[in-house]
């Protein structure tokens, strides 16, 4: 790899089936032992780009790099380097576990003891060393995510693109395979990971991109994202007494919005700092509100998400 | 449970088992075994792993063997009490034959069509694709797969085969050429089998594919066992060596198209942006050399004018296949593909036509075409001149080629710019539809001034006339019946050459008009390796260090 250069790199990428733009102008990169994770709605465009940048498609406009090498140009170098995991898992009929991962280790290349080290440690990584006998067809969604991350992984590439990788996994799994990814980005592998499962992605990932209708809407850490959006926080109060008085007072105020009354405690949005929630906990106290609880949770990844999104689709 | 803390394969430090193997005749062996299979095809290894397991390959071993051993001794009922004095080998060897045909001629053909179409159902075309291997590699690990299979059914009905021998009345020869060539046409098949796998992706097309050649197959292996069975019975000449000639020959063209096949396969499912054009190209030239080669042989050899009129028809019809082909290919050219496109003057001007494309395809085909009316032109010439035994030569041959080629360039234009214009409106199509427009356009042309003119004349069978110059079929076989060249005393009437000579004008016009639009095409340059490329390239294959030869004994640098 040359230095400094991203590991995976997308160039004003552009994709169109038809009228569908799949991919509306993409460009992002994700270096050396980052774990990049790729957010949006279904048909966003997250598998298209992810299928050209392991090769499997071809943009309308625009390039993909892996390791500085073009997708479009030189497919077999970025093959070398990049480990694919679709959002599907291929099975062959009469087709152990063992003979699976020796069967993509060949495809790769590999050859005697090499071939040998890296299926056992390929099977011991993923924990499948004991079901090393048993066909494919008869595992688990768990076990099936985990041969199909083993074989993504076996030629030991320095990129690893995962689609979907926790999909209708169990949470211990998911804890798992979470903690194999960052033992692979640990390793000095670049990952873009998708998933539905925001608070996964939040914990694992190093910078998030977010993506509707084929176009890439936000990309940074999960915090700078927060930041870029309009400061929001959901403040959670409860006062002594009636509520009634006090919901008037604070619908007159500047800020407050979706003000929801549940038994004793009252819930809404406040538009505003930090600084402005002070405010406005020192005014509530002034107003002669006997305020018992005043709490403010910033936004989480899933809020920014249907913030940033509009749930639109082509 | 696992855990998830297991090290990763560029972290850990074990042991090889290579290194743990015990010293032996048997390990080293399985050592050596095993080296050797890491040479062999990874999907032949996994094909072969999955075959041997599967319900298919046993059901059918299974039956293979029963039948064979059902034969065996209703063969033996049945020439009682005769086997033990009269020669039976003949009568016997058919009914091992049938046994095998079923398998080798349909099973293993389908088998290999399921096993390409099935990956992608499966979604594991994709895993495959993504790998280190070449979409030449797929193909031709499911055909070593397919081959596997076939040795192993030949190998079960082996005894048997050698027991026909010893019943007599049947030579070695004979009963190796039957296996030999059915072993070939089943390896055929499996080609076929393998390039219907990737023409469609749709389901729904697939089983229609999956249908036909169902169908397809059942044909061949009929027609097949007819000559086969036609084959055995008569007694093979062969001490007659123009026999052995001509399988030769055969063998030749069979071996050319099962690369066309196989290399067709691969540039269905190959990735988009690589040449799949060049190598079919040049496995066309061979087929079209060989083809020049063998017509001229045989045209040397019997002086028969009517086999040279059926070879030059049906060099044409290859090659407005392999043009209506041709001229659906896409005319982008992917970077990669112009870093290995010719620099020199002369190099550009005799390979580009080489160059994926549907204007240089167009070209190509147009252009074999025309070296074979050449060649026909010149065996005429040197016959004339009698430089061989034999008659004098017929120009209306030469007249025929000339047309043909006129036809070939006038049709494939008309179609690719057909093509041109369809594209322009958003219609795809691939490859097929320049074929399917090559196809009517010709059944329309010969059909459509046929019906006219029979309409016109009151429904009378009509004369031939200049109406009937778009009509390829007819005006050939009145160019054949006339039996000379246009403007000669003898043959031809105004009608012909005046068809003649507008067939060849249009033909010259669409060809030009085609040029200007392979401009595009033709201007295409070779462009630099990028620095990133030679960087890995050179990481790969690091230069030899040679080093200076010792001048001296005591040097030891």
């Amino acid at each position: 790899m040359t230095n400094g250069q991203p590991m995976i790199e997308l160039r004003r990428l552009y994709r169109f089936f038809g009228e569908t733009k799949a991919n509306n102008d993409v460009s992002f990169s994700v270096a050396r032992g980052e774990v990049f994770g790729f957010i949006g709605p279904n048909g966003a465009g997250k598998t298209t780009s992810m299928r050209i940048l392991a090769t499997l498609d071809l943009p309308t406009y625009g390039d993909a790099f892996v390791d500085g090498f073009s997708v479009i140009n030189d497919p077999d170098r970025v093959r070398r380097r990049l480990g694919f995991m679709p959002d599907y898992f291929g099975t062959y009929a009469n087709v152990n576990c063992a003979e699976y991962l020796d069967f993509f280790a060949r495809a790769y290349g590999l050859t005697g003891a090499d071939r040998r080290d890296a299926i056992s440690k390929t099977m011991r990584f993923t924990g499948l060393d004991s079901l090393a006998e048993k066909p494919t067809r008869g595992l688990s969604k768990g076990m099936r995510q985990r041969l199909c991350l083993g074989r993504s992984m076996i030629h030991d590439p320095a990129v690893l693109v995962l689609d979907e990788p926790a999909a209708g996994l169990d949470p211990r799994a998911r804890i798992e395979l979470r903690e194999m990814i960052r033992q692979l980005a640990a390793q000095g592998k670049a990952i873009l990971v998708s998933s539905h499962i925001l608070t996964e992605l939040a914990e694992m990932c190093d910078r998030v991109g977010i993506i509707e209708q084929g176009q890439l809407l936000v990309t940074g850490t999960v915090e700078e994202i927060q930041n870029q959006q309009t400061p929001r926080s959901e403040v959670h109060l409860r006062i002594l007494g009636p509520n009634e008085p006090c919901r008037v007072w604070l619908e007159r105020r500047a800020g407050v919005q979706n003000l929801v009354v549940e038994g004793s405690a009252m819930r809404f949005s406040h538009m505003g700092s930090e600084q402005a929630q002070v405010d406005l906990l020192r005014e509530l106290v002034a107003a002669g509100f006997s305020v018992v609880e005043f709490g403010a949770r910033s936004l989480s990844l899933e809020d920014v998400f249907m913030q940033v999104t509009r749930g639109a689709v082509q | 449970m696992t855990t998830v803390d297991g090290q990763l394969p560029s972290q850990a430090q074990e042991p090889s088992a290579s290194e743990a193997s015990a010293p032996g005749l048997l390990a080293r062996l399985d050592s050596w075994l095993e080296r050797a299979v890491d040479h062999v095809n990874p999907i032949l290894v996994k094909e072969a792993r999955q075959a041997l397991k599967s319900r298919q390959f046993v059901v059918t071993y299974s039956l293979l063997l029963a039948f064979a051993w059902g034969w065996s001794l209703l063969g033996i009922a049945l020439l009682m009490p005769g086997v033990y004095y009269s020669s039976g080998g003949r009568f016997m060897l058919v009914g091992y034959f049938l046994v095998l045909a079923i398998p080798l001629l349909i099973v293993i053909p389908f088998s290999a069509f399921r096993s390409l179409a099935s990956e992608r159902e499966d979604g594991t075309f994709d895993l495959l694709s993504i790998t280190d291997l070449s979409s030449r590699q797929i193909v031709t690990g499911k055909m070593g797969s397919a081959v596997l299979q076939m040795l192993v059914y030949y190998s079960a009905l082996s005894p048997c085969i050698g027991f026909t021998y010893l019943l007599r009345g049947i030579d070695i020869i004979t009963v190796f050429l039957v296996l030999g060539w059915t072993l070939l046409a089943s390896v055929m098949m499996a080609t076929v089998g393998l390039l219907a796998a990737t023409i469609a992706r749709a389901k729904h097309w697939q089983v229609l594919v999956s249908v036909v050649l169902l169908l397809g197959l059942a044909f061949f292996a009929f027609i097949w066992t007819y000559f086969i069975l036609a084959f055995v019975a008569m007694t093979p000449p062969l001490d007659d060596i123009s026999f052995w000639i001509s399988v030769f020959a055969v063998i030749c063209f069979y071996a050319v198209f099962i690369g066309l096949g196989v290399f067709g396969a691969a540039g269905q499912i190959g990735f988009t942006s690589s040449n799949r054009s060049t190598r079919m190209r040049l496995l066309m030239l061979l087929h079209h050399f060989l083809w020049i080669g063998w017509m001229t042989y045989a045209w040397v050899v019997t002086m028969q004018e009517g086999a040279l009129w059926f070879l030059t028809f049906a060099g044409g019809i290859y090659w407005i296949v392999m043009g209506a082909l041709m001229i659906g290919e896409s005319g982008w050219i992917a970077p990669r593909v112009r870093r290995g496109l010719p620099v020199s003057y002369l190099g550009r001007m005799v390979l580009t036509w080489l160059n994926p494309g549907p204007g240089t395809g167009y070209v190509f085909a147009v252009l074999n075409a025309a070296t074979l009316a050449v060649v026909v032109i010149l065996l005429g010439i040197v016959a004339q001149y009698n430089a061989f035994r034999g008659a004098p030569f017929d120009s209306g041959l030469a007249a025929g080629a000339i047309l043909g080629v006129a036809y070939l360039a006038a049709y494939l234009g008309v179609a690719r710019l057909i093509t041109l214009a369809m594209r322009a409106l958003g219609v795809q199509g691939g490859m097929i539809l320049p074929f399917v427009t090559t196809c009517l356009l010709l059944v329309l042309g010969a059909l459509l001034p046929y019906f006219v003119q029979f309409w016109l004349e009151g429904f009378h069978e009509p004369p031939y006339s200049l109406l009937q110059a778009p009509n390829w079929a007819w005006t050939l076989n009145e160019v054949a019946d006339a039996g000379s060249l246009p403007g000669s005393t003898s043959g031809l009437g105004f009608s012909l050459q005046s068809g003649f000579v507008l067939v060849c004008v249009f033909a010259l016009v669409i060809f030009f008009v085609n040029l200007v639009f392979a401009y595009r095409e033709v201007e295409q340059v070779r462009v630099d390796v990028p620095d990133r490329v030679l960087e890995d390239e050179q990481q790969l294959h690091p230069p030899k260090v040679i080093e200076a030869p010792r001048t001296s004994p005591w040097d030891e640098g």
